[in-house]
């Protein structure tokens, strides 16, 4: 029994990770119909740019902020550059090479200039020592607090979409981008704060991914990226729930699948579950078959 | 054609032959003959860069020394062409096929790890030229057949070769522990790595009992792993990977309160992992060649950090700690330094340029004191480093930051 519950923890903390991730991808899916395929090196230069300021004496909440406006400040410039060029020709999928493009033009400029070598992320919260005594189990504080901050960041995006005026704007967008238009809304800045936003939560998940395993470099990111699309096409592509479903899924059964089946195909399952999930229910867990208008 | 522009022609052919023998004579004198001549491929740029240029400082400080003495003879030594491979394994065969082809060169300094080692050796070996061997630990480079059989014939290594870190470790494992539970990264560097090691142990401790699993580099999380190993109640923690991926590991025993000490290679004492692990590195034990942390160096050691700090400052390789460098400037930095020395006393001994007078004469070194060791070669032996140069060393708390203990015995 303690065996699964220190597994099944750790393996809800990692998701819930996970599950942060697709969530960063869905808000671009709604309002460009695009997957940032770059996402990958989103979070990991938030993470080397906290870790960086944070050795160089910073204090960590002011390195970490600067951590997420860079990575949104790179989302934007991704959306600029990869995105829109390709968006102005119709049905182009131009922008899932260059977000890709994207991605390794940042992974090189991070080597260039913070260094290509593993760098130590410093503790936010707690220390990994710290722990809960669950009946009798040891859990870490570290995978609780992950776990929380990750829910809290979904929640709160989730409500921000459903209650407020931006929101409900992108709930449009999503569903009819040519009659938003004709509504007036200002698309451009619609399109640029969900980008900015998706870049500033990917940085979130890329700081708590280091809680974990405690050191970055410039190649951090990208087994994560696609974890999180995993978790996402799993829970349904474009639905918050599902990418949180999907992620404590995907999590769940690598731990579980590692530690009662073999530690080697832990990493494997999760991607064994995608194809399962797409054959037999290709729109996910929670998603919608999509209707596409004509 | 008049008279005229044919004496032209003739005048202008005897002065484009004239200005053929002037460039040649030009380049005779570039090529000054009294210069030793070495050349070098290593990782100057790209992600292992931190390996190249340390070890180039290393060539670098030692040719300097030789130099401000008079050179070898009165003939001066020089890096004539330094070539960059990023330690890519195909880069690194294309320059080592241009220094190859530059019968000037006396001598070969090597590529900085084992993969670009392992594409240029079987080239090297086949030319006959000399060539230092400064870091790659595959024993392979040096031993083509296995450990203790005949070494190539013109490869001489000063850096800590695998079989030898295995034997240094799993004699102290086999020492120590009846029960081990053991962590590799699923590379064939790990897979080899844990066969190498357990091989060792079971030979000083059939009976021992060992617990196995594989981890894939860069993992976000290895709690399945370790929870299976905690139902084995193993006394230790054998982990076979980078010092990066040590960081993961040591967090995740922390959280699950494993107590135990983890036991590992090199990567358990650098810097990164010291900071990433914090408090939780403390009781890491890893072999390592110990001059720098001993209390009494011998003289060659403290002339070499005094030249080092002189010559370059407290850099990253001197690390955090300006009064004192930190241990891995015995991995990086001093292998390349020693190589060069003994190159140098090679060619120095063996009064000649020609390649089998210096194999000769560097198989007749012996007792030669070094930094990081006392060199002895011979037809047999090619690499300088031994089981006895190495020690066991733990992390421990001093005051406020983390330090280093030889174990003893």
């Amino acid at each position: 029994m303690r065996f699964t519950i220190t597994l099944a923890v750790a393996g809800l903390s990692v998701g819930s990770i996970y599950a942060l991730i697709a969530v960063t991808l869905n808000l671009t899916f709604w309002t460009t119909r695009t997957v940032n395929f770059g996402q990958g090196a989103i979070l990991m230069l938030c993470t080397m740019a906290t870790a960086v300021a944070a050795r160089s004496g910073v204090p960590i909440w002011l390195a970490g902020t600067v951590g997420i406006l860079a990575s949104a400040f790179a989302m934007v410039i991704a959306e600029r550059v990869c995105v829109l060029p390709a968006s102005k020709v119709g049905g182009s999928m131009g922008w899932a090479v260059s977000t890709l493009g994207f991605g390794i033009l940042i992974q090189g400029i991070v080597s260039k200039y913070l260094g290509n070598q593993a760098v130590a992320f410093p503790d936010v919260v707690l220390d990994a020592a710290q722990f809960v005594d669950l009946f009798g189990i040891r859990i870490g504080a570290q995978y609780l607090v992950v776990f929380a901050f990750s829910l809290t960041v979904i929640a709160l995006l989730d409500l921000a979409i459903r209650y407020t005026v931006w929101g409900r704007v992108v709930q449009a967008v999503a569903q009819d981008p040519e009659l938003t238009r004709v509504f007036g809304v200002p698309m451009r800045r619609v399109v640029v704060v969900s980008f900015a936003l998706s870049g500033a939560m990917a940085g979130v998940a890329g700081i708590l991914t280091a809680q974990i395993i405690g050191t970055v470099d410039p190649a951090f990111g990208f087994s994560l990226l696609i974890s999180g699309f995993v978790a996402s096409i799993v829970g349904g592509f474009g639905r918050n729930w599902g990418a949180l479903l999907g992620g404590l899924v995907i999590g769940v059964i690598e731990q579980v699948v590692g530690g009662y089946v073999s530690t080697a195909a832990g990493h494997g399952v999760s991607l064994a579950v995608l194809m399962v999930v797409l054959a037999v229910r290709p729109q996910g867990l929670l998603g919608r078959a999509e209707a596409v208008k004509a | 054609m008049s008279m005229g522009t044919r004496r032209d022609l003739f005048r202008g052919l005897a002065g484009i032959g004239a200005a053929a023998l002037l460039a040649r004579g030009g380049r005779a004198v570039a090529q000054d003959s009294s210069v030793i001549r070495l050349g070098l491929t290593t990782a100057l740029t790209g992600p292992y860069n931190e390996f190249g240029e340390g070890n180039k400082r290393g060539f670098d400080l030692a040719i300097e020394q030789w130099n401000a003495k008079g050179g070898i003879d009165g003939r001066k030594i020089e890096i004539v062409t330094a070539l960059d491979d990023q330690m890519v394994p195909d880069r690194a065969a294309q320059n080592m096929r241009r220094l190859l082809d530059d019968p000037s060169l006396t001598a070969i300094l090597g590529p900085a790890g084992s993969g670009a080692t392992m594409a240029v050796i079987d080239m090297v070996t086949a030319s006959g030229r000399p060539y230092v061997n400064a870091l790659a630990q595959a024993t392979a480079a040096t031993y083509p057949q296995t450990f203790g059989k005949a070494p190539r014939r013109n490869v001489f290594t000063f850096g800590i070769i695998s079989n030898v870190e295995a034997e240094v470790l799993g004699t102290y494992v086999a020492k120590t522990f009846k029960s081990i539970a053991v962590m590799h990264e699923s590379t064939s560097y790990g897979v080899s790595g844990r066969d190498t090691l357990l091989g060792v142990v079971k030979q000083h401790r059939p009976d021992v009992k060992i617990a196995v699993e594989a981890y894939n580099q860069r993992a976000t999380d290895v709690t399945a792993q370790l929870v299976r190993l905690q139902q084995s109640d193993a006394e230790a923690f054998l982990v076979i990977g980078l010092g990066t991926d040590l960081v993961n590991i040591r967090r995740s025993m922390a959280r699950l309160g494993l107590k135990q000490p983890l036991v590992t290679s090199a990567g358990g004492l650098s810097l990164p992992y010291f900071e990433g692990a914090g408090d939780a590195a403390v009781g890491t034990v890893a072999p390592m060649v110990g001059v720098l942390v001993e209390d009494e160096p011998r003289p060659e050691v403290t002339r070499f950090v005094e030249a080092y700090k002189a010559r370059f400052g407290t850099d990253r390789y001197w690390g955090p700690d300006p009064q004192r460098p930190q241990i891995q400037m015995s991995l990086i930095v001093i292998p390349a330094y020693d190589g060069a020395n003994l190159l140098l006393e090679g060619i120095r001994r063996a009064k000649s340029t020609e390649p089998a007078a210096i194999i000769a004469a560097l198989e007749g070194i012996r007792d030669y004191p070094g930094v990081n060791t006392i060199y002895n070669f011979s037809a047999d032996r090619h690499h300088g480093i031994g089981t006895e140069s190495l020690a066991m060393l733990r992390v421990v708390k001093k005051g406020e930051k983390l330090g280093l203990e030889v174990l003893k015995g």
